[in-house]
C-alpha cells in the first residue's frame, strides 16, 4: 500500500497521480485544506460546525473515481480573511471563507494567478439590511450617535466588511473623507485600544459589535442596518481543485446545508457547542445565529448579495485598491445547485426566499401566542432554557418575575422597534409610555419615539420597573 | 597604560620609519594622478568590497526577476511572488505619495527613540551587572525570562501599559534592542582580563577609574556588537509594533498591504525595512570606528 502524506498538496497530487496511473489499485491521499474563521461567528456553519461534527466526512464521495482516493482534511483557523486568501494563493488551502470585502479581494487577487482562479460557490450567512457590522464606543464615553464622532479617532480593520460599512455610512451622511480620523486596527488591537480608551470608537465585523458590549466595556452606537447595504460571508474555492474534484466541492456544500439544519434544530445547544469550540460567548453566538437573529444562514447565492458585492467593488476602486473586477463572472452556483438537487431540496425556492427562522410559540408569561417575532423578546434563564415572549413589555415582566424567583438570568434579548434587529436588553434604550415599552438601539431613536408618544426614555433597569407597574413610568 | 599623546608620538615614529619612500614621492609630485593612485592603493580593499557588493545585489535582483518572470516551481514556488518590476512600479507610486515619506520618517523616529533608550538603559545596566554579582543575580533571571518573548506577543500588554500608542510602539522597539545590547555588554564584561583590573588596583585606581579606564574600554567592542544587533532587532520588531499604530509607519504600511493582499506593496515594505536597517547598522559601525580608532579594520 503506497500512501503519500505530503503537506504540499500539489507535489502530493502529482506524485500520487503518477502512482495512481501506474497502479490503479493503490489508494491515493489528497489533502483538502479548508481555511475557516472560527471566531467570526457567521461563518461557523461553513467551518467549525462541519469540522467538529465530521459532516464533510459523511458526504465525501466514496465510489467511482473516488474509490481509491482518501481525502485528508486540513482545517486551518484564522481571525480574518486576508491570511486565508494568502494561503489559498499558495495552494495550502483549496476552500476558504470570509466576509464580503475580503472575498472580493480574494477573487481579484486570483485574477493574476496563472494556476487557478477563485470562485464564490456559496454563502455562509448574510444580513440583507447590513447588520453584523457595527461601531462601538467605550461605555463611559459621551458619544451616542455617528455625528458625535466628528474629528474623533475611529479604528477599523482596513479591507474588512466593517471598513465597507464605515465608508458607506460616511457616504450616506455626506461626511467628507476626513470626518473621522480613520485608522486601521485588527479586532484584537482595536478591542484592547477601546478598552483602554486610546481610541474613541472601533468599527468591526461579527462578532465584535456585540461581543465587546457583552464583555461590558463597550456600547454600540451604529449598526450596519443603518447603511441598508447587504453584508455576507461566503465560501470560495480554487478552480483547479474544483474542476478536478467537483463532487468533493458538492459534498462540502452538502455539509454546509446539514450544519445549517443542525443549528436551526436546536439553536440553544448549537450556541453552547459553538462557545465550547470557538470561545465566543453563547449569548453572543445566539444573537446572530438564533431564531430571528441578526444573521441568516442560507447557502444560496442571491442576486442582492452579488449586487452588494458590485457596490463594494466600486468602493475599493475609488480607494485605488482594485482595478476592473466583475463579481457576476466570479460567482459559480453550479455546485450549490447540485448539492440542493442531490439532497432533494428546491434551490429556486430557497434562492427566492429571504426569510430567516423566527421566534414562535406561546408566551407563558403574558399567556398569548407570539405573532410578531420582531416585536418579541427572549430571556435565557440558566438551567431552564431560552424562553420567548410576545412583546418587549412581556419580556421585561418575565425577566422581573424570574429575577424575583431567584433564578440566574444569562441574558435578555429584545428587538429594535423600527429596525427589527435583536438587541441585548440591558444595552437598549426604552421608550416607555401609554402602557407600551419600545426598545431601541440608539438613544436618539428612543427619544424621537418617546416625544411622539408622550413617553419617557428609560434604561433597562428603569424599564423593568415600569413593565412591572404595567407600563407606567 | 600609555596616554594618548605618547601613543600618537609612537605611532608617528613607526609611520616615519616604515614608509619613507611613499612620503617623499607624494611630497615631490603632488599631481592629481599620484593622489588618485595613492587613494586607490589605500582604499583598494573597500572598493573591491563595494564592487562585489553591487554585483551581488544585481545578481540577486536578476535571479529574483528570472524566478518570478518564468514563475519557477522548484519545490519553492515563485508562481505568485511579485516580480522586481512590479515592486518597482509600487515604489514609483509610493515615492510620489508624500504619505510614504511620512511612513518612513515616523518609523525612523520610533526606532531612534526606542533604540536610544535601550542603549542608555542596557549598557550601564550591563556594566553594573558585570561588575557586581548581586545585581547580576537579581536582574539576570528576570531578563532571561523576558528576553525570548517575541515582539508580537507584547502588543496587547504594550497597549495597556502606556498612555499613548506612540509610547507603546516605541516600547516594543525598545524591547527589541534592549536584550541584545544587555547580553553583549555582559559578555564583554565577562571577558575583561582580570590581570588588567588587578594592575589598575595595584596602581591605586579607585572603582570609578577602573570602570572608566579598564572595564568600559575593554567591553566597548562587545557593546558595539550589541548595539548593531540591537538595532537590527528593533527593525525586526517594527511590524508588530506598528500594528498598534493603525495609520503611519513602514511596518504599518507593510501590514496594511497584507490586509488588502497587495503583494508588491508587501515586498516594497519589506525591502524598505531592510534598506533602513542596513543604513542604521552602517551608522552604528561608523560611530564604533570613531569611538574605537584602535580597532579600525
Amino acid at each position: 500500500m503506497v500512501c503519500h502524506l505530503s503537506r504540499l498538496p500539489l507535489a502530493a497530487s502529482i506524485a500520487s497521480l503518477a502512482v495512481f496511473l501506474a497502479h490503479p489499485a493503490f489508494a491515493e491521499t489528497v489533502t483538502l485544506g479548508i481555511g475557516t474563521q472560527d471566531t467570526t461567528t457567521n461563518t461557523v456553519t461553513a467551518g467549525v460546525v462541519i469540522r467538529q461534527l465530521h459532516l464533510l466526512e459523511k458526504y465525501l464521495p466514496k465510489d467511482g473515481k473516488y474509490a481509491n482516493i482518501k481525502f485528508e482534511l486540513d482545517w486551518q483557523n484564522f481571525t480574518s480573511g486576508p491570511p486565508v486568501t494568502n494561503a489559498m494563493m499558495a495552494n495550502k488551502l483549496q476552500i476558504g471563507m470570509m466576509g464580503d470585502y475580503p472575498l472580493i479581494v480574494n477573487g481579484f487577487t486570483f485574477e493574476s494567478n496563472p494556476e487557478s482562479k477563485s470562485r464564490l460557490i456559496g454563502i455562509a450567512a448574510y444580513s440583507l439590511s447590513g447588520s453584523g457590522n457595527g461601531i462601538v464606543v467605550h461605555k463611559d464615553s459621551p458619544y451616542y450617535d455617528l455625528a458625535d464622532l466628528e474629528g474623533k479617532l475611529v479604528s477599523v480593520p482596513f479591507g474588512s466588511a466593517a471598513h465597507g460599512m464605515v465608508l458607506k455610512a460616511m457616504q450616506d451622511h455626506g461626511y467628507p473623507a476626513d470626518f473621522f480620523q480613520l485608522v486601521s486596527q485588527t479586532p484584537e488591537v482595536g478591542s484592547t485600544n477601546l478598552q483602554e480608551k486610546k481610541i474613541d470608537a472601533h468599527a468591526d465585523f461579527v462578532p465584535f459589535g456585540e461581543l465587546l458590549p457583552f464583555r461590558g466595556f463597550a456600547r454600540k452606537i451604529f449598526d450596519g442596518v443603518e447603511t441598508n447595504l447587504p453584508t455576507f460571508h461566503g465560501i470560495v474555492v480554487r478552480t483547479d481543485f474544483a474542476e478536478k474534484y467537483p463532487e468533493v466541492v458538492v459534498a462540502y456544500l452538502k455539509a454546509v446545508i446539514a450544519a445549517n439544519k443542525w443549528l436551526r434544530d436546536d439553536p440553544k445547544l448549537a450556541a453552547e457547542k459553538i462557545q465550547e469550540w470557538t470561545g465566543i460567548s453563547k449569548e453572543v453566538v445566539y444573537i446572530f445565529m438564533g431564531p430571528s437573529g441578526n444573521m441568516t444562514t442560507d447557502p444560496t447565492i442571491k442576486s442582492a448579495l452579488i449586487d452588494a458585492a458590485g457596490a463594494d467593488v466600486k468602493v475599493l476602486q475609488s480607494l485605488g485598491r482594485m482595478k476592473e473586477f466583475d463579481p457576476n463572472k466570479w460567482v459559480d452556483d453550479s455546485y450549490i445547485r447540485k448539492a440542493f438537487a442531490e439532497m432533494k431540496l428546491d434551490y429556486g425556492a430557497q434562492l427566492g426566499s429571504t426569510k430567516n427562522y423566527e421566534i414562535s410559540g406561546e408566551d407563558a408569561f403574558c399567556k398569548k401566542p407570539i405573532t410578531d417575532p420582531r416585536r418579541a423578546g427572549e430571556v435565557w434563564v440558566d438551567d431552564v432554557g431560552i424562553l420567548a415572549f410576545a412583546s418587549a413589555a412581556c419580556t421585561l415582566g418575565a425577566y422581573a418575575d424570574y429575577k424575583a424567583k431567584g433564578k440566574k438570568i444569562n441574558v435578555t434579548y429584545v428587538f429594535d422597534t423600527t429596525r427589527g434587529i435583536k438587541l441585548f436588553a440591558d444595552q437598549a434604550f426604552f421608550a416607555v409610555g401609554n402602557g407600551d415599552v419600545a426598545p431601541f438601539l440608539l438613544k436618539k431613536d428612543a427619544e424621537a419615539f418617546a416625544a411622539k408618544t408622550g413617553g419617557k426614555v428609560l434604561s433597562f433597569d428603569e424599564a423593568v420597573k415600569a413593565a412591572v407597574n404595567g407600563g407606567k413610568t | 597604560m600609555l596616554s594618548s599623546p605618547e601613543r600618537n608620538a609612537q605611532a608617528a615614529t613607526i609611520a616615519d620609519t616604515d614608509t619613507p619612500p611613499v612620503v617623499t614621492t607624494s611630497a615631490a609630485d603632488p599631481s592629481f594622478a599620484a593622489l588618485a593612485a595613492r587613494w586607490y592603493r589605500l582604499n583598494r580593499g573597500r572598493l573591491r568590497a563595494l564592487a562585489i557588493g553591487i554585483v551581488s545585489l544585481l545578481a540577486f535582483l536578476m535571479v529574483w526577476h528570472l524566478l518570478t518572470t518564468y514563475r519557477v516551481v522548484l519545490f519553492v514556488r515563485f508562481v505568485n511572488v511579485p516580480s522586481p518590476l512590479a515592486v518597482y512600479a509600487s515604489l514609483d507610486k509610493a515615492i510620489h505619495d508624500p504619505k510614504f515619506l511620512l511612513h518612513i520618517l515616523l518609523s525612523c523616529r520610533r526606532i531612534l527613540i526606542g533604540f536610544s533608550f535601550a542603549a542608555i538603559v542596557a549598557v550601564p545596566l550591563g556594566l553594573i551587572m558585570g561588575r557586581f554579582k548581586l545585581a547580576h543575580e537579581v536582574i539576570f533571571p528576570v531578563a532571561e525570562v523576558l528576553r525570548p518573548i517575541p515582539a508580537i506577543a507584547w502588543v496587547p500588554m504594550a497597549i495597556m501599559l502606556w498612555p499613548t500608542n506612540e509610547q507603546s510602539i516605541v516600547f516594543i522597539t525598545f524591547l527589541g534592542s534592549f536584550f541584545p545590547i544587555l547580553v553583549n555588554t555582559l559578555h564583554g564584561m565577562s571577558l575583561v582580563d582580570p590581570v588588567l583590573v588587578r594592575a589598575a588596583q595595584c596602581l591605586g585606581a579607585r572603582e570609578r577609574s577602573i570602570f572608566r579606564e579598564v572595564y568600559f574600554p575593554a567591553s566597548l567592542p562587545h557593546i558595539f556588537t550589541g548595539l548593531t544587533v540591537g538595532m537590527g532587532v528593533a527593525w525586526v520588531s517594527l511590524i508588530a509594533a506598528e500594528m498598534i499604530s493603525g495609520q503611519y509607519g513602514i511596518g504599518y504600511f507593510t501590514w496594511e498591504a497584507y490586509s488588502l493582499v497587495q503583494y508588491p506593496d508587501i515586498a516594497l515594505g519589506m525591502i524598505a525595512i531592510g534598506v533602513l536597517g542596513l543604513g542604521s547598522s552602517l551608522i552604528i559601525r561608523g560611530v564604533g570606528q570613531l569611538v574605537m580608532p584602535w580597532r579600525s579594520t
